[in-house]
């Protein structure tokens, strides 16, 4: 791992519950990492497997999707959003990226603990494991992408 | 950094004109500045790719804050903006006015949180919080590059209202939209209004007598000009949008039982079905094991018919004693407890049941003096106003308190060996306000105090989508900011619909659902939030992938539409007053064809690009 490595952690937060929660560590002046970025999101169901490689190919190195859990007010959203992070994640293992990179969890509007908890252990774990090998993170990202566009003609077929 | 950031200020959408962004940094009154540089962010910024101004002011949300942000569009033409302050929730919705104010489309600005997500969390790291405050104005500013003017989707509103159920909740929603002036169809499936109310004896805290509160509420909605009541009916059919929703009633009219059926089109809909109490199962504390097992309901039915006496009789048999056992069929542990039917365990407190089992043990011991009171609870729970006072009244009255855990609940036993006149029910259960002591108790009637439980309106709940939490209550959009809408638009909840609630707590919703439905119904047209799905119409190939993902009927079709060759082809369609916007479309879509209004995938590639690019990057041009 190189020396003085600070991890890029990107944060997918729910506008209906993560995102709130992220807010409400800030109003309770709760400290974490300058290097933890939200982005607030309608459902994190929306992002294909390549915007997460993608975004590993461009220099994040963690990403923790905090998604609604049960909670989520979208019907069927929190099902498909899992198995797609479980078809990344499988993805991921096959290609030797660090699975651990890729965190799914449930936070609410008011889980101070739980977000600073969820940060806390992610750049525990990237510091572990170091920064990205983006060639792999490309290579596997172009692959999904593939995948994606090709399943176009399965359907025609 | 990605190419599409680095390639300086060209236009990234269709539009033709350049980018000219403007950058607005507050202050925070010092809430951001005393930790977040923002005089170098200011400067840092002003050399991203299309930003052309970039400044610093005390408190953007204040008049002249906004003022600038108008000012400048209208000065250096500017075409989008950035507002780096408190987090969107708060001035989101300002900053979009303050830029529709200036002549641009409000949709055509971003917000950055760098206060609740910079100052307030990084106090100790300043050079990071300034760091990281660039990194998401730059995120933003990426974002921008690939936003498009949005309008708010404008449909046509059918200006009258749906109540389903005759409670309590219902007949309040109803008057109250009747009385702003909107018309109102109530539909109850039972043959009079009032719903679970009708059974009980008196309401608490009041003891006023229930069926004088059903009589008040009743008169408000019977005869009323407005309000059109269908009675031993059901809602079968529903489809539609907000201001446009398709219902079909079917109900039973005559003493003949003729099914007729009524079909009209609302604006907006009242759910009001209220809630069912819990039913044990057979032998679950010997419940239809022994007759002088009941519910608090079948209770109250016994108190009702009984005449004052020294003694309650049941059955012909001298009451002498009885145990109430809080909690059946509510905070059950998993385990413990036998699971539902769906598999779950009902792990809800039902708010209710613990002033129900004191108001009806204190009456007990008022109007039967000689018939003994035993209570078996986990934690007594009298959250209400004057609710207490029915604790300690029934302490007075010399009601006997046990406290049982919910991992080790109370057994009751028949007690098949009683010579004739003894006690035929037998408890054993460990007692926590003493040292977990292991008692017996024999009695004549235990009284188990049921909970609420959802399901009364399965069918609307599957043909709206309606989400259900895991105690399978309708779930609310958010417990606190948006307590009686649900992410279906133009559905609102009043009452135990949602859960749990006792009569004051049910008017109050119902009160806040006609206000909300009213709200609706009150404007020529509905008007939507336009972050929607969206179709390329070019790039769409009409594999119907995204279809298969949709889980809201009709809001994503394929349709034919026939091309400038005259072939005809598919392609996907989007019905933008049916669909939520959860995106679940978005990620199959071979051709990145179909993407959120507001959210696209070339809009989060661009903010990450922005978070990634290296701060000598950003800085360069400053040295």
């Amino acid at each position: 791992m190189a020396a003085g490595f600070v991890p890029k952690i990107l944060v997918l937060a729910t506008e209906r519950c993560a995102y709130p929660g992220a807010d409400a560590v800030g109003k309770a002046h709760q400290e974490y990492g300058s290097n933890v970025y939200v982005f607030r999101v309608p459902s994190p169901v929306l992002f294909p497997e390549d915007f997460y490689l993608g975004s590993f190919a461009r220099g994040i190195d963690g990403i923790l999707i905090a998604a609604c859990g049960s909670d989520c007010p979208y019907r069927g959203a929190y099902d498909r959003l899992a198995k797609r992070i479980d078809a990344l994640t499988a993805r991921m293992r096959r290609g030797g990226l660090e699975i651990e990179r890729i965190r799914i969890t449930a936070i609410c509007t008011v889980c101070i603990k739980a977000y600073l908890k969820e940060v806390d252990e992610m750049n525990a774990k990237l510091l572990k494991v170091g920064p990205v090998n983006r060639a792999k993170a490309r290579l596997l990202q172009e692959q999904a992408r593939e995948e994606l566009r090709s399943s176009a003609a399965a359907v025609a077929a | 950094m990605n190419d599409k950031t680095a390639s300086g200020s060209g236009p990234a959408n269709s539009s033709a004109e350049p980018l000219r962004i403007g950058v607005y940094i507050c202050r925070c009154g010092g809430n951001i500045s005393d930790v977040v540089d923002v005089e170098r962010v200011a400067e840092v910024c002003r050399h991203l790719p299309g930003v052309v101004t970039s400044n610093v002011h005390t408190f953007m949300c204040s008049d002249p804050g906004q003022k600038n942000i108008s000012e400048d569009i209208r000065n250096e033409k500017l075409n989008r903006v950035v507002v780096a302050s408190c987090s969107p929730f708060l001035h989101e919705l300002t900053f979009r006015g303050a830029v529709q104010r200036g002549g641009l489309n409000p949709y055509l600005y971003e917000h950055a949180n760098i206060r609740e997500q910079c100052s307030w969390s990084h106090k100790h790291d300043p050079q990071g919080a300034t760091a990281k405050a660039i990194r998401l104005i730059a995120a933003a500013v990426g974002k921008l590059r690939y936003a498009e003017p949005l309008d708010q989707i404008r449909l046509p509103n059918q200006r009258q209202a749906l109540v389903v159920g005759g409670g309590v909740a219902g007949m309040k929603a109803a008057a109250d939209l009747a009385g702003r002036g909107i018309p109102v169809l109530l539909v109850e499936q039972s043959e009079r209004l009032g719903g679970q109310v009708n059974r009980w004896n008196r309401v608490f805290p009041t003891e006023q007598p229930a069926a004088e509160l059903l009589g008040a509420l009743r008169k408000q909605v019977e005869g009323h000009p407005r309000i059109e009541i269908l009675l031993r009916s059901r809602v079968t059919k529903i489809s539609g949008f907000i201001g446009n929703f398709q219902v079909t009633v079917e109900g039973q009219i005559g003493p003949a039982g003729r099914r007729t059926e009524v079909a009209v089109t609302v604006g907006a809909l009242v759910m009001a079905t209220g809630f069912l109490p819990y039913a044990p199962r057979d032998g679950e504390y010997a419940y239809h094991q022994h007759p002088a097992v009941l519910t608090t309901p079948e209770f109250l039915e016994l108190l009702r018919h009984a005449p004052d006496a020294a003694t309650l009789q049941f059955q012909g048999r001298p009451v002498r004693s009885i145990a109430f056992i809080h909690c059946v069929g509510s905070r059950q542990v998993e385990g413990v407890q036998e699971p539902q039917a769906d598999g779950k365990i009902n792990n809800y407190c039902s708010r209710v049941c613990c002033t129900t089992v004191l108001q009806q043990a204190l009456t007990v011991r008022q109007r039967f003096p000689e018939t003994e009171v035993y209570d078996l609870h986990q934690d007594i729970r009298t959250y209400g106003r004057g609710h207490e006072d029915y604790y300690i009244q029934a302490s007075q009255a010399g009601v006997i308190f046990f406290r049982y855990h919910g991992d080790e609940i109370p057994t009751v036993a028949l007690r098949t060996d009683a010579p004739a006149g003894a006690p035929p029910l037998r408890l054993t259960f460990k007692d926590y306000l003493t040292w977990g002591e292991e008692l017996t108790l024999e009695v004549d009637m235990v009284v188990l105090a049921v909970g609420m439980t959802a399901g009364t309106c399965q069918s609307l709940v599957e043909q709206l989508k309606l989400p259900c939490g895991e105690d399978r209550f309708l779930q609310e959009i958010h417990p606190k900011l948006r307590p009686v809408e649900i992410s279906v638009n133009g559905v609102l909840l009043a009452g135990a619909v949602q859960g749990p609630m006792n009569i004051r707590e049910t008017l109050a919703a119902a009160g806040a659902a006609a206000v909300k439905a009213a709200a609706i119904l009150a404007k020529e047209q509905v008007e939507l939030n336009p972050y929607v799905a969206q179709v390329d119409a070019d790039l769409c190939e009409g594999t119907g992938q995204c279809v298969e993902q949709c889980e809201y009927d009709g809001a994503l079709r394929l349709v034919q539409v026939v091309n400038g060759d005259g072939k005809a082809r598919q392609r996907a369609e989007v019905n933008p007053g049916l669909c939520v916007g959860c995106g679940a479309c978005v990620a199959v879509c071979p051709a990145r064809a179909i993407n959120l209004n507001g959210w696209r995938l070339d809009q989060y590639e661009a903010m990450v690009d922005g978070l990634v690019a290296e701060a000598p990057a950003l800085v360069a041009a400053t040295a």
